[in-house]
């Protein structure tokens, strides 16, 4: 079955007959991991690197920001049998407009909220698609953990 | 016959939006217009007119006693929620169709201008405006240009995209360089000869801001923030991607930061739901 990750929204599955996805990642993240021992896999779709702008908003849609976001993602990824170091990550999203510099810089401002805190938590990434100006979907099948990346205009092409 | 003037005769072509939509284009435009004016448009087209009540009664909407007339309808839930209703509802059939040149697929033009329609009010209230529903509408049918646009795109894609992966064009600069004419000159183009009022011309011409210029008027500013918010969001952004330029300079004539930005960011996560209902009522 496909799951459809919305903005701000998460999904894990331990269903090997689940495919999950996220579609138009602008200057969004898009993180992807995967057990491939426990057939665990999920994508979060965040849209904003800091909770601190509006905690009550962050209550509300923890998965709209990395710091709130991200945590939640591996913590329910554990919960369904994930262990921290089998797990693979993909990255994708982080687009910016052109021109689009320093704060103003959404889309690397939320890569670099990730970055920090896998930096802090000893997490790498496998792959990454990230920056550019375009917007990417991404999905991934939890049978096999293959991921699949589509632009717009685009053929899908697997990762 | 020059390409324009096949563009032009295209335009003749092209079915307009419903004369209901042009009434209300006016109406919004006038601070001084009533209820009544308002609702003597709707009520003479009754398809909208039935749609309209739909929505009013619908559970979102939570009205404790159901509307039965456009009158009772604008009563409850005030003029700019019928307007916009009215012209998201009677845009839906020009914006929603695919168009290959631009990578999108039925419906994801649409998403796209409803979510910048909405995201434009966030902005329009950020910056002091007071007509949001002009800022609403101009944000709602900007990209109208696209649709005449588009076949000549998908015809000289490469070309346009080699200019803007190799030589650092915008996508609105690639259009103009290989086409003579980009999209926001075309919907300002079907704009006029649809008879949309010189106001809301202005808005879609400028709404990637092709004149720098243009950068101190607060109208046109609240569109093209909208749309830049819109294309981070992503959702229903073609092949075209964020192709397009940010202006730090805008930001700073009318003081906007990026707190600014990512707060109106944060509410349109919360808000997800007004978008969605708003592209169910199509």
């Amino acid at each position: 079955m496909k799951q459809i990750v919305g903005v701000a929204d998460m999904k894990v599955s331990n269903n090997t007959a689940d495919a999950v996805i996220t579609y138009s990642l602008g200057s969004c993240i898009g993180l992807v991991i995967y057990d491939p021992v426990a057939r665990v896999g999920g994508i979060l779709h965040y849209m904003l690197p800091e909770s601190a702008i509006d905690k009550e908003k962050a209550a509300k849609r923890p998965f709209m920001f990395a710091d709130t976001g991200i945590p939640r993602l591996f913590k329910t990824a554990y919960a369904m049998g994930a262990k921290k170091p089998r797990i693979r990550i993909f990255v994708a999203g982080g687009a910016e407009i052109l021109d689009q510099n320093g704060f103003f810089n959404i889309g690397k401002r939320n890569y670099m909220a990730l970055k920090k805190m896998f930096f802090k938590n000893k997490v790498m990434i496998d792959k990454q698609e990230v920056g550019g100006n375009i917007n990417r979907t991404v999905r991934i099948e939890i049978a096999s953990g293959d991921i699949f990346l589509k632009t717009s205009g685009s053929k899908e092409v697997r990762i | 016959m020059t390409a324009l003037d096949k563009m032009i005769r295209e335009i003749k072509d092209l079915t307009p939006m419903p004369a209901v939509a042009n009434r209300l284009l006016e109406i919004v435009e006038k601070p001084d217009s009533s209820m009544n004016d308002i609702t003597r448009i709707i009520q003479y087209d009754p398809v909208m007119t039935v749609d309209i009540l739909k929505i009013c009664n619908s559970a979102y909407l939570g009205l404790k006693m159901p509307a039965e007339s456009i009158k009772d309808a604008v009563n409850m839930l005030g003029t700019d929620q019928i307007i916009e209703l009215a012209l998201v509802k009677s845009s839906a059939k020009v914006l929603s169709g695919p168009r290959k040149g631009y990578g999108l697929e039925q419906g994801d033009m649409w998403r796209y201008s409803v979510s910048s329609a909405v995201i434009a009010k966030q902005v329009a209230l950020r910056l002091g405006l007071s007509n949001k529903s002009t800022i609403f509408t101009a944000a709602l049918i900007k990209d109208i240009g696209k649709i005449i646009l588009e076949k000549y795109v998908f015809k000289d894609f490469k070309k346009i995209n080699t200019l803007v992966k190799n030589d650092g064009y915008s996508f609105r600069e690639a259009e103009k360089k290989v086409l003579g004419i980009d999209h926001a000159e075309m919907g300002a183009l079907i704009g006029k000869i649809w008879g949309f009022s010189p106001r809301m011309v202005k808005l879609i011409q400028h709404h990637h801001l092709r004149d720098e210029s243009m950068m101190n008027d607060k109208e046109v500013a609240a569109v093209y923030l909208a749309d830049c918010i819109c294309m981070m969001m992503g959702d229903g952004v073609g092949a075209d991607g964020l192709s397009y330029r940010f202006k730090d300079q805008l930001m700073k004539i009318h003081s906007v930061s990026h707190s600014d930005i990512t707060g109106i960011m944060a509410e349109c996560g919360v808000n997800m739901n007004e978008v969605k209902i708003l592209l169910e009522m199509a």
